[in-house]
């Protein structure tokens, strides 16, 4: 009869997920365990029933592992046991007694949480075994997980997950109790009591019975099979067979397996189920792993939210920043408990089958070459949801907000939501946000981010940032490389005709020009770089680092000149490079090209030149790898970044922070080139415009805090590959290129102009770059004279256009930062 | 799952100068629930000690104990257990087991802890557990010099209690476990 049955009722379940799902749509906690990645979304009930019977093999195979009872002996049966490590005192941390009462411990913890849970739905929460379930729950999910440890809301992500099971359960009794019959076993038309008494098939009361129910059967309400019954009892009916696949272990409803069940939902919400939003994270103080930002992830979120709010609401977005609402006050208490505590419970149940129906899967970004998007959590439509859900609310109580002056207020509004709302209109409203949510260039652009972030973090120190990995994935603004290409090849065109033994690398062979300009940077390593640059110098070490670094190129390179890589290097912008290196291989090359360059030419000088430079750098647009041409035009602005200790940075970051390709590189270019102290920026621009691919919100930060280390980061990854490119380079050009410092500064600085990263402009960064400028051009000045003594004539020449060009450049550049100045 | 701590005849400062560092290390506060000491501390300073162990803390008075008011013996009940203490100096002959079982059945204990004689020994008698945690310290006693340092831990689960004996032997803490099973739950007694 079952299989019939399931026939039937397949195609009333194909659509298990959807919720207009008859069948399954009043069973929440199937459907939410479907959702959760713990059942199949398949039709078939058999599948449900196994796979849940599998999950709950799986978490009692865990309870037995791990809930320790130090009375029962290890091994079941060992005669003998090691008393001297098994006794109650003993300091043996792996001993049964010493887990339990590392157990014990974890429990208390538990315990002061679950003691406070829902205390108006006491009835059911507060009562012993709800309470014992929950701990267990707890305690074991944190024994699997040491690393996260036990925080304070987890038991209230659990808690409804409990509920919606009891109330499942429930209703699974009720429905028994209706429908008695078919949940009933009965052999004979007699029920089991009846039959135990005396077996002797009692032919007569077994006519009896019959008759009755023939005589019954006009009545119409008796259903005597299963096909007549409303769908959902029949779903209800075979879920909770007990003679099903798997018995009584698959009994998809069952008060029995409450607690695996709910195990298993946890453990899914709270993972993520390999799909974008975990719980968990939420709960985790560091950053993640590839944490673009170097955020906790809730805080990473928290500002998502903002991000999202200023681009539907700015006149509130900025209202709450300026009276310093930071997002994570209220949104750390939505995000970890999933707005457990702004909503009454079944309002609640039905926010969370909206988050939970949406898809956790990782969403392909689309835009070009970036990799990565800005907020982990917009990376699925779940998580885009519960950023939307999150600015939904906010909005919904949009004009209290607004009417108040006062942090606190706007913190108490947020924090106590308002009882009676409109939660379809609050739904609805979610779920149009979701999808402004998820589009590209709202996920990716860090702009705002990087801005409305700086903003909050203004007071923080550098140091935070200084050393911490640099992850390489940075998101990067969302300008197409193609856009940078061109204004590359515009500029470019200038220089084409330039000599390819020059030092120029404008030409478009960005191998010719890297490789001059790693010539150009080997040859100067002799030249002491000059500590004309204002600024800190950097520490010694790094400039050994870089040194070291450049040698290597230098062999692979096949020249012999080149012994010390410059002496100042900033090897803050190492990190940077760094971090870009990871982005395109190709651009590498031709970057680390010019980082070398400008590396060995830039003094390791000024701090502040040099982490301008890396900010600018950074800034830069990496236009799309792909294209050599790009990449040395990246490379030359990097280099030329670099090169300009400070001023190059200040035009990088100008230009990055106008989110437009600003030609302003080129000339800072030229004048670090034609600096023969100039800093090894052009290393760091290399670096700078690998990385104008990753954050620009590391960028950012890079500008805030402490260039060092990350331009060492930078330096040193734009150095590696250089070394690696250059190799596979041309190594023939020995041009004597290396005398012109400016040949190779002034290609940079084209190519610099190229690819200008897209990163907000900060007041600050226009005011450093106005100073920059005013170096730059001090600079050319000083570059002109040095030219003149040049040997070579053609690349005076060259050299006089570029110093042109990197004029007109450095005047782009000081409208840039008088307009950076005035925002 | 209630831990026990039973120990006693310390005899500090007079005869030892504290408790062996062996000791010292499993004693660690939070994972004992009570305390029960036999006696001969000698000082408040070893009381305070004790305390920091555990709040809940019995002490019976020893003969030399320099603290005057504590009891003569005492008796409690833990889970389904009565617990009775004594420091045994009373007791004539000293480690007399009839002797001590006719104390036990006057204080109507199941599980009787005396002292005094620094020895551990242990005896399953008619339906109770006669306990002696020997000294703490190993500090010689008016019968014998030769004093293993000893103490008890009884571990009571319900109607079970599992009584751990450490002894530090040669230099090295031995465990040793006894099983004991009560046959009925603890009802009050009508006289």
């Amino acid at each position: 009869m079952s299989r019939e049955i399931v026939e039937e009722e397949s195609p009333s379940l194909t659509r298990v997920v959807s919720p207009e799902n008859r069948s399954l749509g009043a069973l929440r906690s199937v459907r939410w365990r479907v959702s959760l990645s713990i059942l199949p979304p398949s039709p078939s009930v058999d599948d449900l029933r196994r796979e849940t019977a599998d999950s709950r093999r799986r978490y009692a195979g865990l309870r037995r592992r791990l809930l320790v009872d130090p009375h029962v002996p290890k091994d079941g049966g060992s005669n003998s046991p090691d008393l001297v490590m098994d006794n109650p005192l003993s300091q043996n941390p792996d001993s049964t007694w010493g887990r339990f009462f590392r157990n014990a411990e974890l429990e208390k913890m538990v315990d002061k949480d679950l003691s406070r849970l829902y205390p108006e739905h006491g009835s059911y929460f507060q009562a012993l075994g709800c309470q014992g379930m929950l701990r267990r729950i707890l305690l074991l999910w944190c024994l699997r997980h040491p690393e996260c440890g036990y925080r304070q809301g987890m038991h209230e992500v659990l808690a409804p997950l409990l509920y919606v099971l009891h109330v499942d359960v429930e209703r699974l009794s009720e429905v028994r109790k209706i429908h008695k019959d078919h949940f009933i076993d009965k052999f004979d038309g007699l029920s089991f009591e009846e039959n135990d008494v005396a077996y002797n098939f009692d032919f007569k009361k077994f006519l009896d019975s019959m008759e009755d129910e023939v005589g019954s059967q006009g009545n119409s309400k008796k259903v005597r099979s299963l096909d007549e019954l409303d769908p959902e009892i029949q779903t209800i009916k075979l879920l909770t067979d007990a003679y099903g696949v798997e018995g009584e272990l698959g009994v998809v409803l069952s008060e029995k397996f409450m607690e695996h069940d709910a195990y298993c939902m946890f453990e899914a919400l709270m993972s993520g189920a390999r799909g974008s939003v975990a719980m968990a994270d939420f709960f985790a103080p560091f950053p993640a792993a590839e944490s673009y930002s170097g955020l906790p992830p809730v805080i990473e979120a928290s500002t998502a939210l903002y991000h999202l709010l200023s681009i539907v609401d700015s006149s509130l977005h900025s209202h709450l920043v300026e009276l310093g609402v930071e997002p994570q006050y209220f949104a750390l208490r939505w995000l970890r408990v999933l707005f457990g505590r702004e909503f009454s419970l079944n309002d609640l149940l039905v926010v969370w089958d909206e988050i939970l129906t949406a898809d956790n899967s990782k969403l392909d970004k689309v835009s070009g070459n970036e990799e990565i998007s800005g907020f982990k959590i917009l990376d699925s439509h779940r998580g885009a949801l519960i950023v939307a859900m999150a600015v939904s609310m906010i909005l919904y109580v949009r004009s209290s907000l607004l009417a108040t002056e006062n942090a606190t207020t706007c913190l108490q509004r947020l924090l106590n939501f308002p009882e009676n709302i409109n939660l379809k209109k609050l739904i609805a409203k979610a779920k149009s946000l979701q999808v402004l949510a998820l589009d590209s260039k709202i996920s990716s652009s860090l702009s705002t981010f990087d801005v409305a972030y700086s903003r909050s973090k203004s007071a923080v120190s550098g140091r935070n940032l200084s050393s911490g990995p640099i992850s390489p994935n940075t998101p990067l603004s969302v300008v197409a490389d193609s856009y940078w290409e061109e204004k590359w090849r515009v500029l470019h065109k200038a220089e084409e005709p330039r000599q390819v033994d020059s030092l120029d690398k404008l030409a478009p062979s960005g191998k010719r020009r890297w490789s001059e300009k790693v010539r150009l940077v080997l040859s100067r390593t002799e030249s002491d770089p000059s500590a004309a640059r204002a600024g800190k110098y950097k520490k010694g070490h790094r400039s050994s680092v870089r040194r070291s670094l450049l040698e290597d190129l230098s062999q692979q390179l096949g020249l012999e000149e080149d012994t010390e890589a410059g002496d100042c290097f900033d090897v803050s912008n190492i990190e940077d490079r760094h971090s870009v290196e990871g982005q395109v291989e190709g651009q590498d090359d031709t970057s680390i090209a010019s980082i070398c360059t400008a590396e060995e030419r830039c003094d390791s000088g000024s701090g502040a030149s040099v982490s301008e430079e890396s900010s600018s750098i950074f800034s830069d647009p990496a236009s799309s790898g792909s294209i050599t041409n790009d990449h040395e035009n990246d490379t030359e602005k990097s280099s030329v970044a670099s090169n300009l200790s400070s001023d190059g940075n200040d035009d990088r970051h100008q230009s990055d922070l106008e989110d437009s390709p600003l030609p302003v590189s080129s000339p800072p270019e030229d004048a670090l080139l034609s600096y023969s102290e100039e800093n090894e920026s052009s290393g760091k621009m290399v670096s700078a415009s690998k990385e104008s691919r990753h954050l620009s919100g590391r960028f950012q930060w890079l500008l805030k805090f402490g260039w060092n280390n990350v331009s060492q980061e930078a330096s040193d990854k734009g150095v590696s590959n250089e070394t690696a490119k250059s190799a596979n380079r041309d190594s023939k050009n020995n041009a004597a290129d290396s005398s012109t410092a400016a040949g190779a500064s002034r290609p940079t600085s084209q190519r610099d102009v190229v690819d200008q990263n897209v990163m907000g402009s900060l007041k600050n960064l226009g005011q450093s770059m106005l100073e920059h400028i005013q170096v730059i051009e001090s600079v050319f000045q000083q570059d002109r004279v040095q030219v003149g003594s040049l040997d070579n004539l053609s690349k005076n020449n060259i050299v006089g256009k570029g110093q042109v060009t990197a004029m007109t450049a450095l005047k782009e550049l000081r409208k840039i930062s008088n307009l950076l100045s005035e925002t | 799952m209630v831990l026990v701590l039973a120990l006693g005849d310390l005899h500090i400062p007079h005869r030892a100068a504290d408790l062996p560092p062996k000791f010292k290390s499993m004693l660690v506060p939070g994972k004992i629930q009570h305390i029960i000491c036999t006696g001969n501390l000698c000082i408040k300073e070893v009381q305070d000690y004790l305390k920091t162990l555990c709040p809940d803390l019995h002490i019976t008075r020893g003969e030399y104990d320099e603290e005057t008011r504590y009891p003569e013996t005492k008796t409690l009940t833990i889970g389904q257990f009565k617990l009775g203490l004594c420091h045994g100096h009373q007791v004539i002959p000293w480690g007399d087991l009839d002797s001590l079982a006719m104390l036990q059945r006057q204080l109507d204990v199941d599980i009787l802890v005396t002292g005094h004689t620094h020895q551990f020994t242990a005896y399953k008698h008619e339906g109770g557990v006669v306990i002696n945690p020997g000294s703490a310290t190993g500090a010689y006693s008016s019968i014998t010099y030769d004093v293993n340092p000893s103490f008890v831990l009884m571990d009571i689960d319900g109607l079970r209690v599992v009584v751990y004996v450490y002894e530090l032997i040669d230099g090295e803490v031995k465990v040793d476990k006894i099983d004991f099973k009560k046959t009925t739950a603890t009802t009050h007694s009508a006289h």
